[in-house]
């Protein structure tokens, strides 16, 4: 009977369960009886033995594989895709709407820093305690709203498309925008690569 | 500033939070960090490379598919082992009625095996040598029940914590236990010979 006890201190004590008074009685035991000892031993071994199987590594082309099957690019990637494919073109045109919007409205907040571009800067309001720049509900703001370190909540109507780099674009249920709505993290990180990588591009192919 | 496990998980928030927003190169990261260990995790449970393969991508594809559902309260490896889990003993269902291990142990522990591997046994080089191992290790592990084996894979390979496959599988922890508990009397049954 003691042999049926000890077969479950010996599972425990395989798990790293076993208590210090349960394990001495457990080392005690196997001192002097061979079968629960064989038992013990037998079972390190059948687990050194499956710890064993040597590890696998799938075919190199698998990752390439299931990128290819994923469905495609849904709607908030599209506008990303395409600064993609116009690098300069969207370096050039970010850095102008973030410079001419932040200079010339000066709505520097403390870090990090909300900053916005608009053509009615005058119509938006900002929600401090949220980090939210509003449309307000009834008024209208003519072509692009880009906010920089904050999100944007849309009320009212906006005839262009609405951005929020490092932010978030909330659309009321009274939100009404012509253009596409977009949400884009660490912009400048990746715009800088693109355009290292033209740099790489342009340069003679070494044989 | 990050040190291992941490940076880890850091770097994963990060990876994850841009795969929802739809960027495929960090998905492609994710896919990276954890293509191997699925695979490996659908080889054990399938035996089978063709077969691991094809779960291993399913997986990802439903990875990407259900990303929004993900809950970041759980470790992403958690999320992701599950649903290996799940499709690994979905295919095994589908091709042989499950078997119970409760009666593969009372019908005392191998010796049809025993006989086999007698049979196999002339081979003198070591390198035959290990390559028997590894099948007879695959095949010990084969023929254990499923929810046996996927608890004795993740546990002994994967190297996870019991804690972590209570999560994975959703049973308590004792249930985890209990089950380890029989899956080493079965594989002990089968390897002990050699
Ligand atoms: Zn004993």
């Amino acid at each position: 009977m003691e042999c049926r006890e000890m077969a479950g201190r010996i599972h425990e004590f395989l798990d790293g369960d076993l208590d210090e008074y349960n394990n001495q009685l457990l080392q005690q035991h196997l001192r002097t009886c061979d079968r629960c000892y064989r038992h013990m031993r037998e079972l390190q071994r059948a687990i050194a033995f499956v710890q064993s199987a040597s590890h696998i590594h799938v075919p190199a082309d698998f990752t390439d594989r299931v990128l290819a099957k994923l469905p495609a690019p849904t709607k908030s990637f599209r506008f990303a895709n395409w600064l993609r494919k116009h690098p300069m073109i969207a370096a050039a045109a970010v850095f102008l709407l973030l410079m001419t919007g932040s200079i010339s409205a000066s709505w520097f907040e403390r870090n990090p820093v909300i900053q916005v571009a608009s053509a009615n800067l005058d119509k938006l309001k900002i929600d401090h305690s949220r980090n939210v720049v509003i449309v307000p509900a009834g008024t209208k703001i003519d072509g692009d709203i880009v906010v920089r370190n904050g999100s944007v909540e849309v009320q009212g109507e906006v005839t262009g498309n609405v951005v929020a780099i490092e932010g978030k674009v909330f659309l009321a249920s009274t939100a009404q925008v012509a253009g596409n709505t977009e949400e884009i993290e660490a912009i400048f990180e990746w715009i800088w690569y693109e355009l290292k990588n033209i740099g790489n591009d342009l340069l003679p192919a070494t044989p | 500033m990050f040190a291992g496990e941490d940076s880890m998980e850091f770097v994963e928030k990060r990876l994850i939070e841009r795969a929802k927003r739809g960027d495929r190169e960090a998905f492609a990261e994710l896919i990276e960090i954890y293509k191997d260990k699925i695979f490996q995790l659908a080889y054990r449970m399938v035996g089978n490379r063709q077969e691991a393969e094809d779960i291993a991508q399913e997986t990802f594809l439903r990875v990407f598919a259900n990303l929004h559902t993900y809950d970041d309260q759980y470790k992403f490896s958690t999320w992701i082992y599950r649903i290996a889990t799940n499709l690994c003993i979905d295919r095994g269902r589908k091709k042989k009625p499950d078997f119970s291990l409760d009666e593969e142990i009372e019908q005392g522990e191998g010796l049809d095996w025993y006989s086999r591997l007698s049979s196999k046994e002339q081979t003198p080089e070591e390198k035959v040598v290990t390559q028997e191992l590894q099948e007879t290790v695959q095949d010990a592990l084969s023929q254990l029940a499923p929810k046996y084996r996927s608890i004795m894979i993740l546990r002994y390979i994967e190297d996870l914590s019991l804690q972590e496959i209570s999560d994975i599988l959703k049973l308590p922890i004792t249930t985890i236990k209990t089950r380890i508990h029989r899956g080493r009397e079965a594989l002990r049954g089968r390897l002990r010979f050699m």
